[in-house]
């Protein structure tokens, strides 16, 4: 049953991906400038635009153009930068390990932040945890990465004359290295996302454990740990789970400023030096590979709901 | 410039100072091998400087890369000058007005990386990088040499340009951070252009070691670099930092040994805030201040009402408050520009020697107000001012004082802001209907301010400028060799500029070089020419 759920979702995401390919295909080239103009900016001459644009392919049908561009893309070849005549598929397979793992770490943040403070709030209704946790849930939604960011680089360089590692360190080369530059950036990103998961966990655990089913486990005399976890969280946490998956392209967003920040070679800041110069098989390659990823993610959400409660059957 | 005597001397009096000096003396002013100097610059998009005008990429070549004649460096020059001396030429002849002969160093080594191998450099090598230079598609700054005809190399180690027309800015075009490196003409062939770091083989003092896209690079010293027993520094790290406040951060904790804005500078405004932590944190700063060459103006469609009318132009320049925008943008410490940058000392005409203009230089909003009277605009008029942020917030505080100072005399600008590709593709290009504000690239040379925007048909022309008796003065100063003379011309058409009011100019900020203590025989200047005042330095520590 599961299998034929999974071929029928992915089937059902193929006409999303196309439209989500005409989309970034199009949009990138209906903002005015095109990356020639960009190279040659202001001392071209109207005949080097033109010879250049040819030269480019940018000259050619824009249908032309897509059909050619989504014919090499379902072999997995995404084009090479009209920049620096890179293939994309070789630029991306440098940079995405960087920005997933950054989203990964964010993401296990998050829950490691978000579920047992979520948890307690819900356990501990309007007591002094309660409050405390939603004081720091706001804080934590209120708090703008960039700005935490900012006072996590610059204050140490103030007060100590420190300043977390710059350059990137690989995996490979340290790793401990590697872990400790990367714990910073993460623990920004995840806290956003933790504050929301912790608000909406609580909110679902509340009301499951007014649920008659908790109350029969309160009768049974069950532990408050096997009643909160296991009847109340089990219950509850379906809809955090939804929101999880909604929150990867809040987390890639993000990742944006805080690779900027933190000098983090990812996908997020190769994708905005393409856009302000027009690279458009580097801004298709991107987008189409973060439209991909929001897809499959939330196929996995869905196929775990299956998971965690066994009143849903594919 | 705060540049100590000591300094200066142990560069200007270096041979002397074996004789006249202790020799305790003698060995801190000795300079020292290698080390490694950390600087926080750009991103190349990419490596080859003939299909890119981008700075990140001219900058990253200085190290690498020679030119046929460069600009002097070191402490001794005077920021805002710019003496020319040979690079890859030993000399150079000019025997009429339309011909050079360069004479090349012998035993130029290219850096020793396949597929050049370290294998001499030759005249022909000289002729492929100018013929590329010229011909190859995408190269914006081919205009630099447009009035080359041909270059043929006469032998192993003479090179003969023929110019199509006399023109006496050639030899600083040639020396141009921004154009023509000498490239290897293999590097090309194997890798079909210079974008690949691979093909970042040169003649410079350094080479390129490793690139980290989005990271940073690292270039290490040539071992055969023509010039004996230079470069000192041997190993030069560079950060790419996009974040202001992780570079603040950085500086900060002694990670950076020049300024982290071009050219080795900090911006002031950053500079105010963080110079008292400075001096505690790092104690052995040195600073030097002069003006920056980056050059804001207004244009305007002088092609149509009611900017044709130069009583509208004047009354626009009598609006603008420039110290104003100076107090506002750079803590009150700038420059007034004439249609010359302040910065380019040896061509700029101060603004009290600009004659009759000088006047509209100075905020006069009630004489504004009567001079657009005159022009048939009592009551002003709308208008738009088309603009782009760069990513600065300078420049949006200078764009609101000049709405808010056009305002003040009645015209009414609409910001009409562009997002920046948008900008390039059309403001910047004169495609608009009313005005422009932004900044200029940052040439050294006057004639690329001047002749660039001014002549009839030139694409930075962005104010549509058709004026015949400027024309011949812009033609003529080309045509001036002797260097007295050709000052005078240029006095000329700055002062006649300054009553025309095509564009109007912004002042500049004053820059703050700063670098780290222990490098020394470092001299700052405006330019992406990092290599060349980095190529004599070296670090005492």
């Amino acid at each position: 049953m599961l299998k034929r759920y999974l071929a029928r979702r992915l089937l059902i995401a193929i006409p999303s991906l196309v439209i989500a390919s005409v989309i970034v295909f199009t949009l990138p080239r209906l903002i005015p400038g095109d990356a020639v103009q960009l190279m040659l900016a202001e001392t071209s001459y109207a005949k080097d635009i033109d010879e250049l644009r040819a030269k480019l392919g940018l000259d050619r049908a824009l249908h032309v153009q897509y059909a050619e561009w989504l014919g090499r893309a379902v072999r997995g070849d995404l084009g090479e930068s009209l920049w620096t005549r890179r293939p994309v598929m070789q630029e991306l397979g440098q940079r995405l390990p960087v920005t997933a793992e950054l989203a990964l770490y964010a993401t296990v943040i998050a829950l490691v932040i978000a579920l047992p403070i979520g948890v307690l709030a819900a356990a501990r209704q309007d007591t002094i945890a309660d409050y405390v946790a939603r004081s720091v849930a706001i804080l934590g939604l209120s708090l703008p990465g960039f700005w935490l960011a900012t006072l996590l680089i610059v204050m140490p360089a103030i007060w100590w004359g420190w300043r977390p590692l710059t350059g990137f360190v690989d995996f490979r080369q340290d790793p401990l290295g590697h872990m400790v530059q990367m714990l910073l950036p993460a623990l920004i990103l995840g806290i956003a996302s933790a504050a929301a998961l912790m608000r909406l966990t609580r909110g679902m655990l509340l009301e499951a454990l007014r649920q008659d089913y908790v109350r029969t486990a309160w009768a049974k005399g069950l532990t408050e740990r096997k009643v909160i976890v296991k009847h109340g969280l089990r219950n509850a946490v379906i809809p955090v789970i939804t929101l999880l998956g909604t929150q990867l392209p809040l987390i890639l967003g993000g990742t944006v400023v805080i690779e900027t920040i933190f000098g983090l070679p990812g996908v997020s800041r190769f994708l905005f030096d393409a856009i302000n110069q027009r690279d458009y098989p580097v801004i298709q390659g991107v987008n189409l590979l973060v439209v991909s990823t929001v897809v499959l993610v939330n196929l996995g959400v869905d196929v775990l709901y299956g998971v965690l409660d066994p009143r849903i059957r594919y | 410039m705060s540049l100590s005597r000591r300094e200066l001397l142990s560069v200007t009096a270096g041979a002397l100072a074996g004789a006249a000096l202790t020799p305790r003396t003698v060995r801190a002013q000795t300079p020292k091998k290698g080390g490694t100097l950390s600087l926080r610059l750009w991103d190349p998009p990419h490596f080859d400087h003939m299909l890119i005008i981008s700075y990140k990429t001219n900058i990253a070549l200085s190290f690498t890369h020679s030119r046929l004649v460069k600009q002097k460096a070191g402490p001794a020059i005077q920021p805002g000058t710019f003496p020319l001396e040979g690079d890859l030429a030993e000399s150079w002849s000019q025997p009429n007005e339309n011909t050079y002969l360069f004479k090349l160093r012998r035993g130029v080594r290219w850096h020793n990386k396949p597929p050049v191998n370290g294998r001499e450099l030759t005249a022909e090598d000289v002729k492929y990088s100018i013929e590329r230079f010229l011909t190859v598609k995408g190269n914006a700054n081919a205009y630099m040499l447009r009035s080359v005809d041909k270059v043929e190399a006469v032998d192993k180690y003479t090179v003969k340009f023929t110019l199509k027309e006399p023109f006496a800015w050639f030899l600083d075009m040639l020396a141009s951070p921004m154009a023509v490196a000498i490239v290897a003409k293999e590097a090309i062939e194997k890798f079909g252009d210079m974008k690949k770091p691979e093909a970042v083989i040169g003649t410079g003092p350094w080479m390129l070691d490793s690139y980290r896209p989005n990271v940073g690079f690292t270039l290490v010293r040539n071992p055969t670099y023509f010039l004996p027993n230079l470069p000192h520094i041997e190993r030069i790290e560079v950060t790419v930092d996009e974040d202001n406040a992780s570079r603040i951060a950085s500086f900060l904790a002694g990670k950076y040994d020049l300024g982290w804005e071009n050219p080795g500078i900090i911006n002031r405004t950053d500079w105010v805030q963080i110079k008292d932590t400075l001096k505690q944190k790092r104690p052995n700063l040195k600073t030097a201040e002069f003006p920056a060459n980056v050059m804001s103006h207004i244009s305007m469609r002088t092609d149509q009402k009611p900017f044709s009318d130069v009583r509208v132009r004047q009354a626009i320049s009598h609006a603008i408050d420039r110290q104003g925008i100076l107090d506002a943008t750079a803590e009150g410490v700038g420059v007034f520009n004439p249609a010359v940058p302040a910065a380019l000392k040896d061509w700029t005409l101060p603004i009290d020697q600009l004659g009759e203009g000088a006047k509209y230089f100075k905020h006069d909003p009630g004489e504004a107000k009567r001079l657009l009277a005159a022009a048939g605009y009592p009551s002003g008029f709308p208008g738009t001012l088309c603009f782009t942020t760069y990513g600065s917030t300078i420049l949006v505080d200078a764009m609101q004082l000049i709405v808010k100072y056009l305002k003040d005399v009645g015209i009414d600008a609409k910001i009409d802001q562009k997002e920046y590709g948008a900008y390039i593709a059309s403001c910047f290009q004169g495609k608009f209907d009313s005005m422009t504000f932004g900044p200029q690239t940052p040439f050294l040379d006057p004639d690329n301010f001047i002749f660039a925007q001014y002549y009839p048909g030139e694409p930075k022309n962005q104010s549509h400028i058709n004026d015949p008796v400027l024309a011949d003065m812009l033609v003529k100063q080309r045509r001036t060799f002797d260097v007295p003379k050709r000052r005078e011309v240029l006095n000329e058409i700055q002062r006649y500029l300054a009553k025309q009011q095509y564009y109007v100019q912004v002042p500049s900020g004053v820059y703050v070089g700063v670098w780290d203590g222990a490098l020394k025989n470092y001299g700052p200047n405006v330019g992406y020419d990092y290599g060349g005042r980095l190529m004599a330095a070296w670090l005492d520590r």
